[in-house]
């Protein structure tokens, strides 16, 4: 028997790591590894009062901070029954886009793109292609800047609070933002054409179910509170209050993470799932663009998530010149937010954060503490549908090669844009 | 803005990792800090900073780095020294991010690295690394002469 580990998928270590036992031709166990950093803050909440808790979890990672930041606020809202106004909701989405634009330009441009090239880093792709990677930069900057106007700090949002802003940004400022979305969607067309070239990854064909967050219009993917899960046959729906019945947590003994599925079948969550239960967006330029990328919905191809980033990445920056459009039309009010009255109860929240469904439970007392949190990121309810299509993979390939098998299980698990470890940080030296 | 910045790298949320941010926090309130210099709490992500790198003459990145030497040993790491490998899955290792700044901007950029033996889930530093931070301080002041 030959078992082949790949490690340092994450920077922590030992963790992350996926491991294949082959025998012969039979492929045996197959693990992956994820560090959940974001499941040992709970008991660091308990006990936190309700205006300290979105400030805690915001930094659980720097990619993701307003994702959990606004969950975390919805979560609570829940809890004590209150409703924010509609522009708080409108700058609300626009900061979540924002963060998306960034974090998918950061993963189409300075990840994905050197791996299908097989370059070993971004630098290295940046010596031969400058362009790319500088438009990626480009992009990157312009998702930082919208994150840094309407949350008040590139890193870690402050302005938004429970029951609104405390601050809300000023005309001058959405016209300097419109005006860098304007360059933006001038770039698109760059976007699809990096896109369009790279040579195809075709590692594993598998039946997939998607889960994500079911919009109550066609525009927005912060609203709404229910959740869709979609297979080729068969649609489902999970209302936000029910999230255990789709999360239905197992926890698996090689795994720092539970595994997730929805009456016994892994699902995947993040730009493809959201594509694929809310195609109505995908029209004008964006049917054009999914055209050129050859992507059909529901895809087989769990790769075809770097295509479905780069339709969201446009379709982000169109989506956010509508909403500055409507908000100068409309003119942005000094609005107060809304009152807090604390009682003892428990709210739930989920948000699509660019990796995917993000869940945050919690349970107040009478004074507005916290008794319990519960914490599920996109990245821990991937892991069983990575794990198989990790499987499917190894089954497909024609060859047993411990290199070939190693760089198309990375590929495939960097597809789904894990956050496996946002939460550490180390230099390590040659 | 001023024309040189020191960037502390780190999560706080994850003990030695945020030894950066501690640094960053600590030195914003030390009057030892020279006029032209200022002390940002930079979070995980070097990128992210961009905006506030952009424009100034000189960046310092403090960040933990793992390798043999003493818990709160500061060593500057050269361009080339530290590993290039893409081994996160998911965002740049701050060298990584030093290397694409200086394509963007003309900056010039230190990264010290302060060695720590372990990163995980508490709010505050260990005991052998605070009682390390006056020097490190030293350390990272010295730099700014």
């Amino acid at each position: 028997m030959s078992t082949i580990v790949i490690e340092h998928l994450a920077r922590v270590e030992g963790h992350g790591g996926i491991t294949v036992e082959l025998q012969g031709d039979t492929v045996g166990d197959v693990r992956f590894d994820v560090f959940e950093g974001a499941r040992l803050l709970e008991p660091l909440l308990k006990g936190k009062r309700y205006d300290e808790v979105a400030p805690i979890v915001s930094r659980i990672c720097s990619i993701c901070s307003a994702a959990h930041t606004l969950t975390s606020l919805k979560a609570t809202e829940d809890a004590f029954g209150i409703r924010v106004s509609p522009q708080t909701d409108l700058l609300r989405e626009l900061l979540l886009r924002g963060e998306s634009i960034e974090s998918h330009a950061l993963h189409i441009f300075l990840l994905a793109v050197p791996d299908y090239l097989n370059y070993p880093s971004a630098i290295a792709l940046a010596a031969d292609k400058p362009a790319a990677v500088l438009l990626g930069l480009r992009l990157k900057k312009l998702g930082n800047l919208m994150q840094e106007t309407i949350g008040g700090r590139a890193v870690h949002p402050v302005n938004p609070v429970v029951g609104g802003f405390g601050k809300t940004p000023s005309l001058d400022q959405l016209i300097e933002l419109r005006s860098g979305l304007m360059q933006a969607s001038a770039d698109s067309d760059a976007v699809i054409d990096l896109m369009a070239a790279l040579p195809a990854a075709d590692f594993c064909r598998s039946e997939t179910y998607y889960a994500a967050l079911r919009s109550p219009n066609v525009d927005s993917y912060y609203s709404g509170d229910e959740v869709m899960v979609v297979s080729a046959g068969n649609r489902a729906i999970v209302p936000a209050a029910d999230y255990r019945s789709l999360t239905n947590e197992k926890a698996v003994a090689h795994s720092h993470a539970k595994h997730s599925t929805f009456r016994g079948n892994p699902f995947m969550v993040g730009s493809l799932a959201r594509l694929t239960v809310n195609p109505r967006r995908l029209t004008g330029k964006l049917a054009v663009a999914m055209k050129r990328l050859k992507l059909t919905l529901p895809a087989d191809n769990p790769m075809d998530n770097n295509k479905a980033q780069a339709l969201e990445l446009i379709n982000d920056v169109e989506r956010s010149l509508e909403i500055i459009e409507q908000l100068l039309r409309e003119g942005v009010k000094d609005e107060r937010a809304m009152p807090a009255k604390p009682r003892a109860g428990t709210g739930t929240a989920i948000v699509e954060a660019p990796r995917g469904l993000l869940i945050h439970c919690y349970t107040y007392d009478e004074e507005g503490r916290i008794v319990s949190a519960d914490v599920i990121t996109p990245t821990a309810l991937n892991a069983a549908s990575m794990e198989q299509h990790f499987r499917r993979a190894v089954e497909q390939c024609p060859e047993r090669d411990e290199a070939v098998i190693a760089r198309r299980l990375g590929m495939i698990a960097r597809a789904y844009d894990p956050c496996i470890s946002c939460s550490v940080h180390l230099v390590r030296k040659r | 803005m001023k024309p040189v910045a020191v960037i502390g790298l780190g999560n706080p949320l994850m003990g030695d990792d945020g030894i950066g941010w501690h640094v960053a926090e600590r030195l914003a309130a030390d009057p030892r800090l020279p006029d032209g210099v200022e002390a940002i709490q930079g979070g995980t992500d070097l990128l992210r900073c961009a905006a506030r790198i952009e424009g100034r003459r000189r960046v310092i990145v403090v960040d933990a780095v793992r390798d043999d030497a003493a818990p709160g040993t500061v060593s500057e790491i050269g361009e080339g020294e530290a590993e290039e490998r893409q081994e996160h899955a998911h965002h740049l290792s701050a060298a990584q991010a030093m290397g694409l700044l200086r394509m963007t901007m003309p900056v010039s950029f230190t990264l010290l690295g302060v060695s720590v033996s372990q990163a995980r889930m508490e709010e505050r530093l260990s005991a052998e690394l605070a009682g390390r931070m006056p020097a490190i301080l030293d350390r990272v002041l010295e730099e700014l002469r």
